[in-house]
């Protein structure tokens, strides 16, 4: 049990939380992040459908929210943020389809609305819409259904992958001085009049300072220090990810309203889901899918491209959104200080909370400075670092070079995602210490087979490289050991 | 050997590829070469510890790492080279070769025909779509027995299996015998998935309860698996309201179907049946990309590795003859089709003049039937099961039957007598 003292503490370690961390990092401050699980990422931020750069559409972000005045900032914010830390980034566009004529108002409604905005409300600096015709959309995208007579393009639109860019905002945080504790549970929060005390299950902590970035347990850390002057619900959402195979079924992501959306991962995968404002309120943080909300997503997503087949998924999950207000739903974002205890900051933005992080990271660093913070810029903050080789992305004369160096990268250990033990290796050295925490930094199992056939040789990996046996390897720490037993263990124990 | 003049290139060094390549080398094919990306050959058969192997091609019964031996023990004699440890990342459509191992870097090298061997995988958890939570303790059945037979390590002591393919069933004993308890082994359909021998001896011999007609329809556990509930399903497959049961187990082992493994295949510009998962093929194991041949698991699923030898034999052979004459022989351009109660045959196209098995399975159980092979052959049948692939052999003078200029020829399942 240890004691921790200072000054600013961040609890969560999704994508809300690395972003403030590491914008914290800027400056010389004594901040300290916690998160849970054994990794960070792992939280809302793991089911995410990967679009960035929302807000265009100003028909659903509007200027009297918040939430989407937040949306807006970080539309210009992401894509130097992930070229600052190596993660990919793409833009593709987005086509909101129209299907009929009356239809058309809805289009025409939003360019107009756009143009009054943009430069106003929306970033200067950002693209366009511009209405496509039928006979563009079939050239365009001549998987889409027939149906439609035209599109809303929106070029702004990018995906990337929301847990590569948290692992690289925590690591690039602590690299510029941030603490980052990862199992450690906030488990009860006393407020004094200067400072608080947190108990963690590893001790406690006292600061001055704490933000309360724990995603769908926002609301709950907030009623442990008595800050909960909101209620929030979780609505549940069903995503599925389709294989490669079918990856180039469509180049942009597209939706209609009513309906779901179906897009392109920066991975060459197809994801599908259906949009939030059609989603059911669900049990608070039971993330099991259900046969109904995917039969419903799977009608939805084959509205738009008939061509997406039940046999194509290869994964399928339940996350949730936190919608502060379930009329308003999902406009309405938890960001700012309690009204009822000071120096606790929410900043929790239910959807889209990945465009929205790098702009909830700045806002907090006004809000910390309101509340009595003094913040002195860091002159040694570095915001750059380099991504880990990806070996399959390489070119034949870099694959060669890396091999020559490390043979390591000559053996391929995921078939599916072709990825290489010393890619597997490289993961462990930055960080990861379970299946998913490999997974999630370097996807071997994110393929077809889904581990079948790699599982069994990182097992192999991570114990000999963390020097565990091969039973205390976990899929995503905690009790989720893979191999319960040796041979003969359990014959053993009967006789 | 240098890799520039490579006759015959076989990918996968499984039963499949082993058969190949040596019968390449038999064929006359003076540099052969079998790529494997495990650190020895042999494919899956290592992990494959119980009988019954080679009771066709050997008329023994063997283990999985005996029948693999015997193979082991001829690639070396006929003197095809062995690649190890490499694994083939990129297939051109120019049969350019892609592949990386720790000691060569990253190779590339076109050799005259290429034998695809790679095999097949286990259909996965996402592929089911099984509501529910996502714990640790779910895995395919085939990586449970590389667990158990190869790593030694047992997956859990409370079993559940989805599927009665015949991994599913082997594992079911396999597990039983080292100590765990096999609670039920769930299958969707009205009949077992795989030979009724498995269902004998692995599930009635140990007394495992076999549940027929249900499924798995929820998963339950946050970090480790906790339990299942298991549904009895209607005529089209759907749960049946109330029958709901709820089973405590800490592993489900999945054993519901085999993929070809055709990723390779599919970058070279191969077209696939859509039926069986792998290429399309002529009687020589020709894909649609000349001097590209498969054989085995890659290109349908077969249910006893005498078949995979065989059939890669053949693959081999015909690479072999491609990479002596260095253009195509004339495809075979008549189109085999499935008829009545015929799920697939392959090969998909014959020339007509060759001596031909024809390899099939049907849809559906059914009783004293008849395999009718256009107006070539019949085979009488007392029954026929899905799981049990069935072979034909026409020979070059049945085929003579063929009317001058026949397009196409359909295979039926017809049912003998009353009618
Ligand atoms: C299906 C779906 C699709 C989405 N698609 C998009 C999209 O395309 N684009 C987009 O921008 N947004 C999208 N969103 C929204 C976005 O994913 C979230 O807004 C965002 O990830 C929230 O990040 P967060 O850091 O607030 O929460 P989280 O990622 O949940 O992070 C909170 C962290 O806090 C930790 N924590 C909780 N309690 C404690 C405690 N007591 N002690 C210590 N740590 C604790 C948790 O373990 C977790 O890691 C989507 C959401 C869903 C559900």
């Amino acid at each position: 049990m240890s004691q921790v003292e200072t000054e600013v503490l961040i609890i969560g370690g999704g994508i809300g939380g690395a972003a403030i961390a590491r914008e914290l990092s800027k400056y010389k401050v004594d901040a300290t992040l916690v998160e849970k699980g054994v990794d960070v990422g792992q939280g809302i931020t793991k089911y995410s459908s990967t679009i960035m750069c929302q807000g265009a559409n100003v028909l659903e972000f509007r200027s009297e929210y918040h939430n989407s005045r937040l949306v807006w900032a970080g539309m210009s914010l992401m894509e130097p943020l992930c070229r600052e830390l190596d993660v990919p980034f793409k833009r593709i566009g987005s086509l909101e389809l129209v299907k009929d004529q009356a239809g058309m108002r809805h289009p025409e409604k939003m360019m107009r609305r756009f143009s009054n905005w943009h430069g106003k409300y929306l970033p200067a600096d950002i693209e366009p819409l511009q209405f496509i015709d039928r006979e563009t959309l079939r050239r365009w995208e001549p998987n889409v259904d027939k149906k439609y007579i035209g599109a809303v393009n929106d070029p702004n639109i990018a995906v990337n992958d929301p847990v590569r860019l948290t692992i690289a905002l925590a690591d690039n945080a602590r690299k510029n001085g941030i603490k980052i504790l990862l199992e450690t549970e906030v488990l009860d929060i006393s407020a004094g009049t200067d400072e608080f005390k947190v108990q963690t299950n590893n001790g406690s902590i006292t600061c001055r300072y704490i933000i309360n970035a724990a995603g769908e347990y926002v609301g709950k850390i907030a009623q442990m220090a008595d800050a909960d002057d909101f209620v929030l619900y979780p609505v549940k959402s069903y995503q599925a990810v389709l294989d490669k195979k079918v990856g180039g079924l469509i180049n942009r992501m597209v939706l209609a309203t009513g309906s779901g959306m179906v897009t392109p991962t920066i991975h060459g995968n197809l994801f599908f889901g259906i949009s939030p404002g059609s989603q059911r309120l669900g049990k608070a943080h039971d993330h099991s899918t259900d046969k109904k909300l995917a039969d419903a997503a799977l009608r939805h997503a084959q509205e738009l491209v008939p061509a997406i087949s039940a046999r194509d998924i290869i994964n399928a999950f339940v996350g949730f959104i936190v919608f502060r207000n379930f009329e308003i739903g999902w406009h309405e974002c938890t960001v700012g200080v309690s009204r009822w205890v000071p120096r606790f900051i929410n900043a929790s933005i239910g959807f889209p909370g990945i465009c929205a992080a790098p702009a909830v990271a700045k806002e907090m660093i006004e809000i910390l400075t309101q509340q009595g913070l003094r913040l002195e810029e860091n002159s040694q903050f570095n915001p750059y670092q380099k991504a880990m080789p990806d070996f399959s992305d390489l070119s034949d004369e870099e694959k060669k070079k890396l091999i020559a160096q490390d043979p390591r990268y000559g053996h391929v250990v995921c078939r599916c995602e072709t990825v290489t033990e010393g890619e597997i290796v490289e993961a462990i050295k930055r960080g990861a210490r379970t299946l998913d925490g490999i997974k999630f930094r370097c996807r071997p199992g994110m393929g077809r087979c889904q581990g079948g056939f790699c599982g069994p040789r990182i097992t192999k990996i991570l114990a000999r490289e963390l020097g565990i046996p091969e039973e205390e390897v976990t899929k995503k720490g905690g009790e989720s050991r893979n191999l319960l037993y040796k041979s003969k263990e359990l014959l053993e124990a009967q006789q | 050997m240098k890799l520039q003049d490579v006759d015959v290139a076989v990918i996968g060094a499984g039963p499949a590829g082993m058969a190949a390549a040596i019968k390449a080398r038999e064929a006359g094919a003076e540099k052969v070469i079998l790529m494997e990306r495990a650190e020895e050959l042999g494919g899956l058969l290592h992990q494959c510890v119980h009988n019954g192997f080679g009771l066709l091609y050997f008329n023994e019964d063997l283990s999985g790492p005996e029948y693999g031996h015997r193979f082991i023990e001829k690639v070396m004699d006929t003197g095809v080279t062995p690649l190890l440890e490499t694994m083939v990342v990129r297939l051109g459509q120019d049969r350019q070769i892609g592949a990386v191992n720790t000691r060569e870097g990253f190779i590339t090298f076109r050799p005259k025909s290429i034998v695809l061997a790679m095999g097949c995988r286990e259909r996965s958890r996402g592929a089911l779509n099984i509501p529910g939570t996502r714990p640790a303790g779910v895995l395919t059945a085939g990586t449970a027995q590389r667990f158990v037979n190869v790593e030694g390590f047992v997956p859990g002591k409370k079993i559940v299996i989805l599927g009665s393919g015949d991994i599913g069933m082997i594992m079911a004993r396999r597990l039983t015998l080292e100590g765990a308890q096999v609670e039920a082994v769930v299958e969707i359909l009205p009949y077992i998935g795989g030979l009724i021998r498995n269902e004998v001896q692995c599930l009635h011999d140990f007394e495992i309860p076999l549940f027929l007609e249900h499924t798995v329809t929820r998963i339950h556990g946050e970090q480790r698996l906790e339990a299942v509930t298991i549904a009895r399903v209607d005529g089209q497959r759907n749960p049946v309201a109330g029958t709901q049961r709820v089973i405590a187990c800490d592993s489900l082992l999945l054993s519901v179907g085999l993929i070809p493994e055709n990723e390779l295949s599919l970058m070279a510009g191969i077209q696939l049946d859509p039926v069986t998962g792998g290429a399309l093929v002529d009687e020589t194991r020709q894909t649609t990309v000349p001097g590209v041949f498969a054989g085995g698991n890659v290109l349908h699923v077969h249910d006893l590795v005498d078949n995979v030898s065989w059939e890669s034999e053949l693959a081999g052979e015909s690479a072999a003859r491609f990479a002596a004459a260095g253009k195509p022989e004339a495809r075979g351009e008549i189109k085999v089709k499935a008829g009545r109660n015929i799920r697939y045959v392959v090969p998909q196209t014959i020339s007509g003049r060759k001596d031909t098995t024809l390899y099939m399975r049907v849809s559906e159980p059914e009783e004293t039937v008849r395999i009718k092979v256009g107006n070539i052959t019949t085979k009488g049948m007392r029954a026929v099961k899905p799981s049990e692939m069935l072979k034909i052999e026409l020979s070059a003078d049945k085929l003579e039957k063929l009317k001058e200029g026949t397009q196409e020829i359909i295979v039926d399942c017809e049912k003998r007598g009353g009618k």
